[in-house]
């Protein structure tokens, strides 16, 4: 099958003027971190590579810096997508690069019990730790992975280090994909200073110089069949922003690869017609690392605006179900959790300079949702409710980031749980955090992290994918996005999905 | 007979208290009930004085939103609509604080209109704190959208030179053809080399005030 390598190339949605259909070795839908990696992996050993995204590629001339209007134009459902049942927005990206472009670049390995678990609890024979850490060095080369450099860390970031130093808590610089970083605090809206190696300046650009096809701007609606082998995919040009559909495509390919995002990738086998599904598994066991923030303020300004989105984190928690890290976001974003109205809500906002935000990624594997495709349309409808003992660790995270908050100097804290005082003075006030039953919905959370709703599995008839993310039912279609997980990383998603990705990738290479 | 004209002129009356009777005209994409509604509840929010002086309809809440609202999605807007509409009009079943509570949010005096906003705050019932929050956050992007607001508190953003990287060679603007992609070869510069940027650097043009 492999022929030689064709000259690569990108089409936007300006280059579309007819129906078309062309063929190739190999086509990915979708190019998030995931998506980029296979594509780049099979270009480079000279596949035919077709990679097909619906958003449209950005340039720093098209990021909107005030955080609603740069959700409106690069996440799906305008950044307001929210799960039912236990309320709680959950962003995915529609752009070259998908998640990348708008995420903050932490790349962590998971410790080894999360594969342990994933290995025992999901019939896994090859994927412990040590089997995909030849895959994670490739991707950490190839993007730079890197600890942040202490003098873009900027206060917010360091004085998350004295709270932890203080209360005897490991800390640790968070390593990213970034390569020269200014410590300008936005990668929620897009790198300007082009540091953040998102998929769409680093993997992309790789892939296409080594012949593949990404064709931007077009939406894959169906995945063609015949028995068990997939034949292609098919689909509609769309404009960016309004989503208007235009003209029909069709791409005939001798391997599918499925790299959507852990949401869209359910809907879409749904809409071919519950495709790879004998198992029943597609869409449910919807996962989320639910995250929990609180706001401490400071006597002194923190100038907020200066450093890495993210820089420093403890692992410390992570047997415990958490992981802390700081935060920023869009000034707009993070007023959004200030309490009070009126003079007083001013008043808040005004302290904003003087804060610093830390969160925790909660690992919720008792709460499961699902995925659920709506008729005739693409987005679909999110359920989620949280366990009652997940909230227990909601509980204990709030109030470790109440710890660490006061030990950095703190003067207050803005814990943002329904319920509990606006405004605690001392670590003695903020017991209230961890004492006596609290209810999810006490709780403003957020899940960026989504994984499992295409679970992998050693039983066919108790999950989607084997191990390499091909589809039980299937010779020829894979899955390589964040919803292969079996279960949650404990850490950020991203770094895992691409290492897995990339075995997916070198699989194919060699049965291909 | 009589009593379906008293239920007409009832139902007409009622319509009229929802419908009619708004003083100043809409906005682009915003209906006169609508922009009324984000003007009271912009004002409530962020009334004139205090730390920030800016109010929010000084602070442009309401075009802002005008432009938000034009450009979600379909089903979004729906939603935001509807909030809209829920927020005006549940005072007239569930009043406001007297004298007069039973009035359009928007025609409430502002110290009933707090009060209004702090029953949706601080409810028990969950859908009705989502409300208060969906509707503050989007008053609060408004706010933040504002260069003098974020000027006063110091968080305008940096201005940042961007490198002209492989990626630029490839990509026009948005919706643009290929041909009008703005660089070639002879305009790739060095990628950034980490200098972390002045916290007493330059303000992104956008953002600079006009003595800047
Ligand atoms: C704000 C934010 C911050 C985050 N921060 C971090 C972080 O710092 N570190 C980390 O590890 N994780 C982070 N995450 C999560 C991380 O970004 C995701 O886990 C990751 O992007 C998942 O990669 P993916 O390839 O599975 O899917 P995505 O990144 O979602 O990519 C899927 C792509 O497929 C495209 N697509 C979908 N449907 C179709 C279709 N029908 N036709 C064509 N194309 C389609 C989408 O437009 C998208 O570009 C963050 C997420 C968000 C939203
Ligand atoms: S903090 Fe700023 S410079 Fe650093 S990677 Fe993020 S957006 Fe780029």
């Amino acid at each position: 099958m492999s022929a030689p390598a064709s000259q690569g190339e990108v089409r936007v949605f300006a280059d579309y003027e007819r129906d078309f259909r062309e063929s190739c070795d190999v086509v990915v839908v979708g190019s998030g971190p995931t998506g980029s990696v296979v594509a780049h992996e099979l270009a480079e050993a000279g596949r035919r590579v077709v990679l097909l995204e619906e958003g449209p590629p950005f340039t720093p001339g098209e990021f909107e810096l005030e955080g609603t209007l740069s959700m409106t134009r690069t996440m799906r459902e305008a950044g307001l997508r929210a799960t039912r049942g236990f309320v709680m927005p959950t962003m995915q990206a529609i752009a070259l690069g998908g998640g990348s472009l708008v995420n903050s670049a932490i790349c962590v390995r998971p410790p080894e019990f999360v594969f342990e678990r994933w290995c025992s609890g999901f019939d896994l024979e090859r994927t412990t730790r040590k089997d995909l850490e030849p895959h994670f060095d490739a991707v950490g080369e190839f993007l730079g992975i890197a600890p942040t450099p202490e003098d873009v860390q900027g206060p917010r970031n360091l004085l998350f280090a004295s709270g932890c130093d203080a209360l005897g808590y490991s800390s640790e610089p968070i390593a990213r994909n970034v390569r020269g970083c200014r410590g300008s605090g936005e990668c929620f809206t897009g790198c300007r200073s082009r540091a953040k190696q998102s998929m769409d300046i680093s993997y992309v650009p790789a892939a296409i110089r080594h012949g593949a096809r990404v064709l931007t701007s077009v939406q894959v609606q169906r995945i063609r069949s015949d028995g068990r082998r997939a034949a292609g995919v098919e689909g509609q040009v769309v404009e960016p922003f309004s989503g208007k559909r235009s003209h029909r495509f069709r791409i005939d390919a001798d391997v599918v690869v499925l790299a959507a995002g852990c949401v869209a990738t359910p809907v879409l086998l749904h809409h071919s017609g519950e495709l790879a599904n004998r198992s029943g598994q597609a869409g449910r066991n919807l996962q989320f690392h639910p995250g929990v923030a609180v706001m401490g303020i400071f006597p002194e300004p923190t100038h907020p605006q200066f450093g890495a989105t993210q820089g420093y984190q403890s692992l410390e928690f992570l047997p415990d179900g958490f992981k802390l890290e700081t935060l920023w976001a869009p000034p707009g974003v993070m007023a959004v959790r200030l309490p009070g109205l009126g003079l007083e809500y001013k008043r808040h906002l005004a302290r904003i300079s003087h804060c610093a935000v830390w969160d925790a990624i909660v690992s919720c594997n008792r709460s499961l949702g699902r995925v659920v495709p709506r008729r005739g349309r693409l987005d679909p409808v999110l359920h989620y409710d949280v366990h009652p003992e997940d909230v227990k660790i909601f509980q204990h995270a709030a109030w470790v980031l109440a710890e660490i908050l006061f030990a950095a100097g703190a003067k207050r804290i803005l814990p943002g749980i329904h319920g509990v005082p606006d405004v605690l003075h001392s670590l003695e006030e903020a017991e209230v955090v961890r004492r006596g039953e609290m209810r999810a919905s006490q709780f403003v959370s957020a899940g960026n992290h989504v994984f499992s709703t295409t679970r992998m599995h050693g039983d066919p008839a108790r999950g989607v994918v084997d191990e390499l993310g091909r589809c039980h039912d299937f010779d020829n279609l894979y899955i390589a996005d964040t919803g292969i997980f079996p279960q949650c990383t404990s850490v950020n998603p991203m770094y895992t999905g691409m290492a897995l990705a990339h075995r997916t990738a070198q699989a194919l290479v060699e049965r291909t | 007979m009589g009593l379906w004209l008293a239920l007409a002129a009832l139902l007409a009356l009622g319509l009229r208290r929802v419908f009619v009777g708004y003083p100043g005209p809409g906005l682009a994409c915003l209906a006169p009930r609508e922009a009324a509604l984000v003007a009271a509840a912009s004002e409530a929010m962020f009334p004139t004085g205090g730390e920030i002086p800016e109010s929010g309809p000084d602070a442009g809440v309401p075009a802002f939103l005008d432009r938000y609202v034009a450009t979600v999605p379909p089903q979004v807007r729906l939603l935001m609509r509807l909030l809209f509409f829920l927020v005006e009009h549940a005072t007239l079943v569930f009043p406001g604080p007297a004298p007069r509570g039973w009035r359009r949010f928007s025609a409430l005096e502002h110290g009933q209109r707090i009060a209004v906003l702090d029953g949706w705050r601080t409810s028990r019932l969950f859908p009705r704190r989502l409300v208060f929050t969906s509707l503050r956050a989007m008053l609060t992007m408004g706010y933040f959208a504002d260069p003098a607001v974020l000027r006063r508190i110091g968080l305008a953003p940096f201005a940042v030179d961007s490198p002209v990287c492989e990626a630029d060679l490839l990509y026009p603007p948005i919706g643009r053809p290929r041909s009008e992609i703005r660089y070639g070869p002879a305009d790739l510069t060095p990628p950034s080399d980490g200098t972390p940027l002045r916290l007493d650097g330059p303000l992104h043009p956008d953002y600079r005030g006009g003595a800047q």
